[in-house]
């Protein structure tokens, strides 16, 4: 390889590490010199090119994937329930169907909806800070008014649908129990649900709701009491879930 | 038992693609739109494409290809659509777009940002996939169905300009202080 071959090389693909391009670099310095300078060029370039990403990008990336799913399965029952009229049997499809996406906008559709956005966090296992819990609730407006669960694995302050809320994850006997705490919408009664796989329970509480959810329903209880005995005060007690 | 045992494999695969990916899409969305909001825009499109196709990845090691694939179309496809205005483009608005870097790497790195926006996109493009993808030449060629030499032109030539750049704004500067 000669000079002008080389700064051809080097100025088209600086990284290139075969064995005659090095050679040609180590047996001449003015190449070799040129070499070093391109490198710092690269080094520079790349720097300049490091755009950070949005905060928590590949969360709002998966968010729209999910939401994306549940209108496309919404609109797959719509075409059922035009189908199944046309077949004459609207009307028990229909209510079943009607039933279906009259809820879809409900509290408990949407804490269900906005679990796949967030997958990652029912996979964490390592307990997070009193501190950064209590932050999470501040950064919502609300002060607890005693210390968090221990087993708290993540914590967010998230959109969910219209709501302001604070979503929490717990590990309880190897799995995990997703709280939504909604700040400022008090459902008027205590619900229960089954939903995608997810048992969970609706429960009012302070001026909000609190949405917990797992795998195991017998699960549910305890953080329920848990998470009113840090909100209401340790005096909190009674049937919960 | 698995971690996560409601989620199928089909979502786990995908969402372990988002989260490997969609930070390194987003700078190549970045640098091929030149704005914030739109680059975003793209990789959402991107990933919401890949998702519907993700049966056509057969092999791990080809996702970040396909997705730069499927990026750049979503990228022209956006042009075709509607094609930014100059003035979208120019350096003042880059600069206002810089608010993401500190304050240190302002001055000599703005310079470069805006010399590379600059760039016209036969230069650009390829430069980005070999700096930010870290293809090869051929590889490119692959992607942009040109040859392996016509991309080391516009490799090369792609540097030249940006020093070029570089260098004259540093007269520039010169002279005015």
């Amino acid at each position: 390889m000669d000079c002008l071959e080389f700064r051809r090389q080097l100025g088209a693909e600086p990284g290139r590490r075969d064995a005659a391009f090095l050679a040609h670099r180590d047996a001449c310095p003015a190449c070799a010199a040129a070499w070093t300078r391109a490198q710092q060029f690269e080094r520079r370039l790349a720097d300049a090119l490091a755009v950070t990403p949005p905060p928590r990008l590949a969360e709002r990336m998966l968010l729209a994937q999910a939401t994306g799913e549940r209108l496309a399965r919404r609109k797959y029952l719509q075409r059922g329930l035009a189908l199944a009229a046309s077949a004459g049997g609207a009307f028990v499809l229909g209510r079943f169907l009607g039933t279906r996406d009259d809820d879809s906008e409900s509290l408990r559709a949407l804490a269900v909806a906005h679990l796949p956005g967030e997958a990652f966090a029912l996979g964490l296992k390592q307990p997070i800070a009193v501190s950064a819990i209590e932050q999470g609730f501040l950064n919502r407006g609300i002060r607890l008014a005693a210390s968090p669960p221990p087993d708290v694995t993540y914590v967010h302050d998230c959109p969910v649908g219209p709501y302001r809320t604070v979503h929490l994850v717990m590990q309880r006997g190897g799995l995990p129990v997703t709280v939504i705490y909604v700040v400022g919408h008090r459902n008027r009664a205590h619900d229960r649900f089954e939903r995608a796989g997810w048992h969970g329970t609706v429960v009012p509480l302070r001026a909000g709701t609190l949405v917990a959810m797992a795998a195991n329903p017998e699960l549910l209880a305890g953080a329920v009491r848990d998470w009113r005995r840090s909100l209401d005060g340790p005096a909190a007690g009674g049937p919960l879930a | 038992m698995p971690v996560l045992p409601f989620v199928n494999t089909r979502q786990r695969q995908f969402e372990a693609l988002v989260r490997a990916h969609s930070g390194e899409l987003y700078r190549y969305a970045y640098w091929l739109c030149g704005q914030a909001a739109l680059a975003e825009d793209l990789v959402q499109e991107t990933l919401l494409r890949a998702w519907k196709g993700l049966e056509a990845l057969r092999e791990a090691e080809a996702a970040r290809g396909w997705l730069y694939t499927i990026l750049r179309r979503e990228h022209a496809r956006l042009y075709e659509r509607v094609r930014p205005g100059l003035d979208e483009l120019d350096e003042e608005q880059h600069a206002a777009e810089m608010a993401w870097s500190d304050p240190e790497r302002q001055g000599s790195d703005a310079e470069l940002r805006a010399a590379m926006l600059a760039l016209p996109p036969k230069y650009r493009e390829p430069l980005l996939m070999q700096v930010l993808g870290g293809y090869s030449c051929e590889e490119i060629a692959d992607e942009l169905g040109i040859k392996s030499n016509a991309v080391m032109v516009q490799l090369f030539r792609a540097r030249q300009k940006l020093k070029e750049a570089l260098s004259e704004r540093s007269e520039t500067n010169h002279g005015l202080s």
